[in-house]
């Protein structure tokens, strides 16, 4: 168990692009932390940074009270579970699991212990004898976490760990790594880039956009005070509507703001709502339905229970409080 | 596979045909000759043959030459494989690890297979060539004497270096290939799992490599059994004294040139099952132990 700490780190690769600027968090001990943006946001280059898969180039990763940047992979007392798995083909599922302790020269009983005490936990007691490709997926995540586990590490790495599995599977496998980290208390760093994931999984989410931190935050806070219009519309689903607030001058208290955002959730029917909306499409879930429309010339989403009735134009209110405001350039939060 | 059903019977073999043909004309009558005349002896000015059974064979079953032939066959095709591909997985590894101008060196690594075997023979036999050759030149400056010509061992290390050299370009594709489809996830979980880089290359690497180094296996000790046929007639004519004298050369020897025809089918016939055997066993070990 150990504290992370990434001081003002940075990646520019050989080529001269730049994927990583000067980011800094600071990872408690026992801490789920997830770093989540869209593809290409740096999110997985910083994980692999601290995990020692890739150099890094500005900066300081302390893991505990040591500054990693020079020490191997193999030295940092992490362990990573990757996309694919990566289990060893050619191995059972018990050589994947004693591989990392062999390599580290424990003692053969000690090994026995701790494989016996991961497929307890995680329920691979009947496949330790068979080879991954005798596998389901699901069952394959659970090995490559077993192999984590086993070696009682300083810290767990995951790199998009769920998205190769089915949306049925992965909302059940997000609970178990949820409620494992919580029984372990091991420091643990996941990146991925499905928003929800990132909501149910995090102690505290790092927003990350174009290789930047955008916010640092629990899910709650950076759900209702996102600090940037991209972390507005990247976190919450479906996204929060962003539009120019020239488009509603009648909104009260937006006057130097550039862009005004409100989530789909915040707009309700109102006879006399200051916001008119023009109904272009909606769409069903049940519970609950999504009306698309036009706010002047702007796409407005606004969430309604589904026995509500729907005129061609719906006159909507929203609370002071739920309005949020933007900076025009750069999108910074303005209050 | 999707399977196509005919409507006519006689379509599919007709479509077969042009294969069965030359199969049929260059394999299998070739070989049924080499298994009929195996069977004869002819006298000393070829007018007449006599069927003498298997007498052929019991005569290269007592054959000190023979046995010689097959001794020096086995140390050949053995030092030939591992020579080419142990130097072809080093030099994959090297290139497979070398991101940057892999391409080039790929290429530039390529180009021997395109020559003539009969060309590397001579390319080689110049290199060697003890009057004229660069190298045994060089190796007098540190006092070694370089005389294939008289020195079976060098002898046997001139043909192996040429023949190896011939097949490192063939070994070296497949083996990058094999390595370019290995995940780097995999190599990088073993260096988080505290395996250095020689532990991890055997303990990982080496043993994904494994059908394409079996196959790779069969393929070269075929080469080196069959296609080097030119290698040794271009450079060492099976000599000095048959110490490079390797089967399939004593076949084309003894029987184009000393006109032995019944000896000389008699021999391709165990050279042909010697394939056949090897192939077998290779491939029914390559399925049980190389699958995972």
């Amino acid at each position: 168990m150990a504290s992370i700490n990434l001081d003002n780190v940075g990646k520019v690769y050989p080529g001269g692009t730049r994927a990583v600027e000067g980011v800094n968090i600071d990872i408690a001990d026992g801490e789920f932390i997830v770093l989540v943006g869209p593809s290409g946001c740096g999110k997985s280059t910083l994980l692999r940074m601290v995990a020692g898969l890739e150099e890094i180039t500005e900066g300081e990763v302390r893991i505990g009270d040591r500054v990693v940047n020079r020490v191997e992979p193999a030295e940092r007392d992490i362990a990573m579970v990757f996309q694919n798995y990566a289990l060893y083909p050619h191995m059972s599922v018990r050589k994947n699991l004693e591989y990392g302790l062999k390599n580290r020269g424990t003692s053969r009983a000690e090994i026995d212990r701790r494989v016996a005490e991961a497929a307890e936990i995680l329920q691979i007691g009947p496949y330790l004898d068979r080879k991954p490709r005798a596998l389901s997926g699901g069952q394959r995540q659970r090995v490559a976490m077993g192999r984590a586990i086993v070696r009682e590490p300083a810290a767990f790495l995951f790199d998009e760990p769920l998205s190769n599995l089915d949306a049925k599977l992965r909302v059940a496998m997000r609970l178990e790594i949820k409620e494992l980290q919580k029984r372990l208390r091991t420091t643990s760093l996941y990146v991925t880039h499905d928003q929800l994931e990132a909501m149910t999984l995090a102690d505290r989410l790092v927003v990350l956009n174009g290789g930047r931190v955008e916010q640092i935050g629990t899910p709650l806070e950076v759900y209702r005070k996102p600090a940037s219009a991209f972390v507005a519309s990247f976190i919450g689903s479906p996204a929060m509507n962003l539009i120019p607030a020239s488009a509603v001058p009648h909104l009260p208290g937006t006057g130097h703001a550039g862009l005004i955002g409100i989530r789909p959730e915040d707009l309700h029917p109102a006879p006399d709502g200051q916001i008119e909306l023009k109904i272009d499409a909606v769409e069903e879930l049940g519970a609950t339905r999504l009306v698309h429309g036009k706010v002047g010339a702007e796409m407005v989403t606004v969430t309604m229970p589904s026995d509500a009735e729907l005129p061609e134009t719906l006159r909507l209110d929203v609370a002071p409080g739920a309005v949020h405001l933007f900076r025009k350039d750069g999108g910074a939060r303005l209050t | 596979m999707k399977r196509t059903i005919f409507s006519n019977q006689l379509l599919p073999w007709l479509l077969l045909a042009p294969q069965l043909a030359i199969t049929f004309i260059f394999f299998i009558w070739p070989a049924m000759q080499a298994v009929w005349q195996s069977f004869l002896r002819e006298d000393a000015f070829g007018i007449r043959s006599t069927f003498v059974g298997l007498d052929n064979y019991a005569r290269l079953w007592g054959s000190a030459e023979y046995m010689n032939s097959m001794q020096v066959t086995l140390i050949f095709s053995v030092s030939v494989t591992l020579l080419s591909m142990g130097f072809s997985l080093l030099l994959a590894v090297a290139v497979d690890r070398t991101l940057r101008s892999s391409r080039l060196y790929t290429t530039l690594l390529v180009w021997p297979y395109a020559v003539a075997p009969a060309v590397a023979g001579i390319l080689w036999w110049f290199i060697f060539n003890p009057t004229i050759g660069i190298l045994p030149y060089m190796l007098d400056q540190i006092g070694y004497d370089w005389n294939h010509i008289s020195n079976p061992n060098q002898a046997m290390l001139l043909v192996v270096i040429a023949s190896a050299w011939k097949q490192i370009s063939y070994n070296f594709l497949f083996f990058v290939a094999g390595l370019q489809s290995i995940p780097a996830s995999l190599r990088e979980a073993a260096a988080i799992d505290g395996a250095g880089p020689v532990k991890r290359f055997f303990t990982i690497t080496f043993p994904l490599l494994s059908p394409t180094t079996f196959f790779l296996m069969v393929v070269n000790i075929v080469y080196a059994m069959f296609e080097t046929f030119a290698v040794i007639d271009s450079t060492t004519e099976g000599g000095p004294a048959q110490a490079t004298n390797i089967l399939v050369y004593k076949v084309y020897f003894d029987g184009f040139v000393g006109q032995n025809m019944g000896s000389s089918g008699a021999q391709s016939v165990i050279l042909m099952l010697i394939v056949i055997v090897l192939t077998v066993i290779q491939f029914r070990w390559v399925e049980k132990k190389v699958a995972y």
